[in-house]
């Protein structure tokens, strides 16, 4: 693979950033221009307090075990979506459905940026450059100047199915850096899912545009193997009465950051943030980051961020969570719950859970919380039958309910939490 | 003291408080002040200005070295720019780092020419008109009867003279109240021993600088097993007759001791931006317990943000014996900007750590406060209970940090930081860093941001109160928990002064 | 006493008007009653005479012993004498029912050129008015309305009342959440208050609030306006027949 990051003046220089057209060329030197002012970032930098930076910046991808699945179905099979999948980074046009559907565009990011004229010129590299303020994101910008590939989806109206975004790991040393562009138009709806470990390392940035009435919903599984290294970004933008709804599930992985970036700038929008991380260090390191940040900048918007973590056996959890009231965003609603659960001594949790608010009616509010399982609540199971294996599991599902509901799908919602009831209960044989 | 006939009525209250608090008015004198009146450094500091401080304090050559070696430090150190302050930059060279008064020029010849508002601020505090004048920097206040200054500090709040009217009782129980230059003199073996050791001499910039040219400051230590007959208090102000910029405060609470110290600060400077960087250090041992309570109220700069003292704060306190248990309470009304962090190390088992603030931030002020609960030892407990309130153009932050390390098992912590706004030009900002790194540690924290509830405001306007008296006491009742947690004496100051602080807030 | 004329009320923030010309002139030593069916506008005139916010006089004017009421502030209509006794008292956390009231009475006082009351007499003075509506010393110290019954918040209104000595009380719903005991209780706070120079506006849904606190004369309100008025015997119509009946005769 050929997108290492490997030195500022390797970026610089254009031949080693993807050939493209016009736009896209552009705007994959404007970033290499802005990569090159900001620097890649290193341990020292307050963003990356808790996350070591280091093996994502490194020359090349440290190799991962490609796994198999023991038959287990990958997420998602049984939901009538329009498939879209990429091998190792790669797009696989036989194993994808035609890139068509009611209601949408949709093209491969590598075709849109051969074109010299292409709508995307509005949004590729452009919610991503506004997301650098006031902390920067120099992943994101090295992501925007390589990325290979990706989609391009605009949302004119109704979708008769989600979109789904499906990524293969075949390769052990692969080093896949994908971008996709998302628009939905006025009142357009889409339900967007990505599942599957990428790459031995992914770096992908997903830049989504919301216009007026319009409803993003997302279902993120980021697959259990558990030697990948994931760098992902998210960069929205929420205009009036606009819905953004996104939720993350995580088991293992040695170095997962999910960064959410949430511009909310048309009144009475909504947008929820949701995660919920199983990480068990026994098979090998796991280190899970969610950094959210939420910007309101228009009235009675509401948002949540709702941020769950179960770690044992060394596995560390971070969240950076933050909610940025501007000065006119009156009556905004914004609440942010990250808590984890530790179920020995070795895990960690370390979390930031930031306000800084300039408007003065608003209602804002934080929790967070760190500690073991509730002993009353095992005790009373047991003292009703339940080994404590499966009462510990329970209790850990219920832990993470809280961030599954922000699933508006019931029956993905349904998947999903199955999904880590199996991961569970393999780990309890 | 304000509001000391209201003692009675108010349920709870210990006789003995009651009589304590009555038995400290009338009797301020500035026992310390005098002493230094007089001395003039030039402006900036280099190793000739530490030597002097050093020589002037008639210090022995230990301290001297000690000083130059953090001044040295200091030097290669560069000024923190993390916190949400805004301020121009800080000519450190532009400064007097030994007790340099305003020149003479500048001061108001009579009442007349004194900021009215000035005055009414320091009438409601109940400080008689001769202390105002003082306060307000008067020319030749300072050169009537001193009938009039003993009244006058009654008001404010008193500190070294109880050291001196105290110093038998004190003595008698083996407790040593004392200048700190005075305890490097008289107890150099308990000052080599203790001091740096919780703020290390590189600690940060502000404690370092603090390290090389603090001018004084207190000393306590009260041996084991001895509970201090009397609550010890320290009442700073900056002004141009003391040096009150750079004081340090050694607190040594040797095993199963208590001590309750109080701080008070009021600074009557008007018009220039002044520096003050304090260190106090507490040394907690086996089962020893110790109490600080500041009420702050330096000045805050004129509703144009003009002038106002810069705060640079380091004060911690290291629970280094088993059980031993330190309580931080801060009422921060004061100052443009407060940089502060009261912080607990809690090493020994069992040990417990509390943290009750109010920052109340009004017209251009800037407060960027928190404390920092450093878990090392096994069943270890703090609490944080911080009160944030944000009116006219202010910024208003709390900054903490929790920190379980792996050692300390089954500690706890609870943390409730709220913030109120007043208007829609202010800030306020919640930045807590949680770390835990064992599973049968707890830490639950939580923040809440609002404004002050309309309901609430029209049902106490509709019985009558205005909108101005309205705000004080709900920001009151916002804030009991913490105004719960100071002693009485300083409890109705603090609550008076929350009211003066958001003057003109609202309307 | 209480004067009002014509008065026209819309909602600030929307087009919605609420009272479409009320005139009622309430005498001092005079037990007045407004009934009416849900959404009469009864609260809004309440509201609106004490003046809170969110309300637009379109029309007409109330006045409080000849002083014009609606240009006043709250605290100035308190000061004037109007005590509203609130449907919903709202809690304030941290603010010691002592201390409220403290800080109330005082600030009244200081309004009309009186002394404060020292903190003796006001321990006195609450004491004793507390022990007649069976306000213990715990109710007294706990924050204002935080955790007590409804029972217990009604009467600590009527407490406010008996301390605050006001010219002009209006009651707005003070039945509501109140069993019968309580119900007692409270009236007989207001029946004690029952004097030749206090006028009470009593605002309520049931008649059975008037077997308590029994009224000189009942106004009906509907659709906001005051469409009939009578004595007693006009609640107890209420009571046995409906509103229905009464607003199907004005109707006709």
């Amino acid at each position: 693979m050929s997108t290492a990051v490997k030195t500022q003046a390797a970026l610089i220089s254009a031949d080693a950033r993807p050939a493209s057209g016009a736009w896209a060329a552009d705007a994959r030197a404007d970033a290499a221009n802005r990569l090159a002012a900001m620097g890649l970032p290193t341990r020292r930098d307050e963003y990356w307090k808790w996350t070591r930076p280091d093996s994502l910046i490194s020359a090349s991808a440290d190799s991962a075990v490609v796994l198999d699945y023991e038959g287990e179905e990958p997420l998602f099979n049984d939901v009538d979506r329009l498939k879209v999948v990429f091998v190792d980074g790669v797009f696989d046009a036989d194993e994808s459905d035609a890139l068509e559907g009611e209601g949408l565009e949709i093209e491969r990011l590598a075709d849109a940026a051969a074109k010299d004229i292409h709508w995307a010129k509005d949004l590729y590299g452009v919610l991503e450059a506004r997301g650098q303020s006031p902390v920067v994101r120099p992943l994101a910008v090295h992501n925007t100047a390589m990325a290979t590939d990706g989609v391009v989806i605009r949302v004119t109206g109704a979708v008769s199915r989600p979109v789904s975004l499906i990524y293969r790991h075949e390769d052990a040393g692969s080093d896949a850096i994908l971008h996709s562009v998302i628009r939905l138009e006025e009142g357009a709806k889409l339900t967007l899912l990505e599942n599957g470990p990428a790459a031995a390392r992914f770096s992908n940035v997903l830049e989504v545009d919301i216009a007026k009435g319009a409803e993003f919903h997302h279902v993120r599984a980021q697959g259990r193997d558990h030697e990948r290294q994931a760098i992902t970004h998210m960069f929205s933008q929420v205009d009036e009465e606009a819905v953004f709804k996104s939720f993350t599930m995580t088991v293992n992985g040695k170095l997962t950051r999910n960064e959410c970036v949430i511009d909310i700038v048309g009144d009475n929008a909504v947008a929820h943030v949701a995660g919920a991380v199983l990480g068990d260090g026994a098979a090998g390191e796991f280190h899970h980051d969610d950094t959210v940040f939420v910007t309101h900048d228009a009235v009675a918007c509401e948002s949540r961020q709702v941020f769950k973590k179960v770690l044992k056996n060394g596995a560390k959890g971070v969240f950076q969570g933050k909610i940025l009231v501007k000065p006119d965003a009156q009556k905004t609603d914004g609440y942010q719950k990250s808590q984890s659960l530790l179920l020995d001594d070795d895990a960690s949790f370390q979390a930031k859970p930031e306000l800084e608010i300039y408007a003065d009616d608003v209602a804002c509010s934080h929790g967070s919380t760190s500690g073991a399982i509730d002993e009353e609540a095992l005790f009373y199971l047991r003292s009703r039958g339940v080994p404590t294996p499966i009462a510990t599991d329970l209790l850990v599902l219920a832990f993470l309910a809280d961030a599954i509901e922000e699933i508006e799908d019931e029956d993905i919602a349904a998947e999903v939490t199955e999904r880590l009831d199996a991961w569970l209960a393999r780990r309890r044989d | 003291m304000a509001g000391l006939d209201e003692l009675n009525v108010k349920e709870g209250v210990e006789e003995e408080t009651v009589e304590a608090v009555k038995s400290l008015a009338g009797t301020y004198k500035y026992g310390w002040e005098t002493e230094i009146e007089m001395e003039y450094a030039p402006k900036g500091v280099n190793p000739d200005i530490v030597r002097l401080i050093s020589e002037k304090n008639d210090e022995p050559e230990w301290m001297t070295e000690w000083r130059l070696e953090a001044f040295a430090r200091w030097e290669k150190l560069d000024e923190p720019s993390w916190a949400l302050l805004n301020y121009p930059e800080i000519d450190f060279q532009d400064q007097y780092y030994y007790a340099r008064p305003k020149s003479m020029e500048e001061k108001p010849k009579s009442l007349d020419e004194v900021d009215p508002k000035l005055l009414a601020t320091y009438e409601k505090l109940g400080i008689p008109l001769k202390e105002q004048m003082i306060l307000a920097g008067v020319e030749g206040a300072e050169d009537m009867p001193a009938e009039g200054r003993k009244v006058a500090v009654d008001a404010v709040f008193d500190s070294v003279s109880v050291g001196t009217t105290f110093q038998a009782e004190l003595k008698k129980a083996g407790v040593i109240f004392c200048s700190i230059s005075e305890a490097i003199k008289e107890h150099p073996e308990l000052v080599k021993k203790y001091l740096g050791s919780v703020v290390p001499v590189s600690d940060n910039y502000y404690a370092t600088l603090n390290s090389a040219v603090f001018s004084d400051g207190s000393f306590v230590y009260i041996p084991p097993n001895t509970r201090c007959p009397m609550e010890l208090s320290t009442y700073f102000r900056i002004n141009a007759e003391n040096t009150g910029q750079f004081e340090r405060t050694l607190i040594i609470a040797d095993k199963g001791s208590y001590v309750s110290y109080l701080e008070g600060c009021t600074a009557p400077q008007r018009d220039t931006a002044q520096l003050h960087a304090a260190v106090v250090e507490i040394i907690i041992e086996e089962d020893a317990e110790v109490k600080y309570s500041t009420v702050q109220n330096w000045f805050p700069g004129d509703e144009e943000g003009k002038g106002g003292i810069y705060n640079f704060v380091t004060k911690r306190a290291d629970c280094r014996g088993d059980r031993s248990k330190v309580m931080w309470t801060q009422v921060e009304t004061g100052s443009a900007v407060t940089w502060k962090y009261p912080s607990c190390i809690l090493r020994g088992a069992e040990s417990q750590g509390e943290f009750y603030s109010i920052a109340i931030t009004n017209n251009y002020q800037q407060a960027d406060t928190g404390t920092k609960m450093v878990h090392l030892g096994r069943d270890t407990k703090s609490r944080i209970v911080s009160k944030g309130i944000s009116a006219g153009k202010a910024q208003n932050t709390y900054r903490g940090l929790v920190s379980m390390h792996p050692k300390a098992k089954n500690s706890r912590n609870y943390t409730q930081c709220d913030s109120l706004l007043i208007g829609d030009k202010c800030g306020a900002h919640t930045v807590p860093y949680i770390e835990v790194k064992n599973n049968s540690s707890r830490v639950e924290h939580e923040a809440t941001t609002s404004k002050v509830d309309e309901e609430q405001m029209f049902y106490c306007r509709q019985r009558g109160m205005d909108e101005e008296e309205a705000v004080a006491l709900i920001v009151n009742g916002f804030a009991k928990e913490v105004l719960q947690a100071l002693p009485m004496e300083f409890a109705m100051e603090a609550q008076q002064l929350v009211a003066i602080s958001l003057e003109g807030s609202v309307g | 006493m209480l004067k009002i004329n014509n008065l026209h009320v819309k909602l600030e923030e929307e087009d919605k008007q609420i009272l479409k010309g009320v005139d009622l002139e309430v005498p001092a030593g005079k037990v007045h009653a407004i009934m009416g069916p849900n959404g009469s506008g009864k609260s809004t005139l309440s509201y609106v005479l004490s003046g809170r916010d969110g309300y637009e006089v379109t029309a007409g004017d109330a006045t409080l012993d000849g002083e014009e009421l609606l240009d006043m502030e709250p605290e100035e209509r308190a000061a004037a004498g109007l005590f509203l006794a609130f449907q919903y008292p709202v809690e304030i956390p941290g603010v010691g029912n002592m201390t409220f009231l403290r800080t109330a009475v005082n600030a009244q006082r200081k309004a009309r050129g009186e002394e404060e009351m020292s903190a003796a007499d006001f321990l006195k003075f609450i004491r004793a008015k507390a022990k007649d509506l069976k306000i213990d010393a715990d109710m007294l110290k706990r924050p204002v309305n935080v955790g007590f019954s409804g029972g217990e918040k009604k009467r600590n209104e009527i407490l406010q009342m008996a301390m605050l000595e006001p010219k002009m009380c209006i009651l707005d719903e003070t039945d509501s959440g109140l069993d019968v005991d309580a119900m007692k209780l409270v009236s007989e706070g207001v029946n004690a208050l029952r004097d030749e120079g206090r006028a009470f506006l009593v605002i309520t849904h049931y008649q059975r609030l008037l077997d308590h606190i029994k009224p000189d004369v009942v106004h009906i309100m509907a659709a906001g306006r005051i469409v009939k008025s009578g004595g007693p015997e006009l609640a107890l119509e209420v009571e046995n027949n409906g509103y229905a009946d009464i607003l199907a005769e004005i109707d006709a």
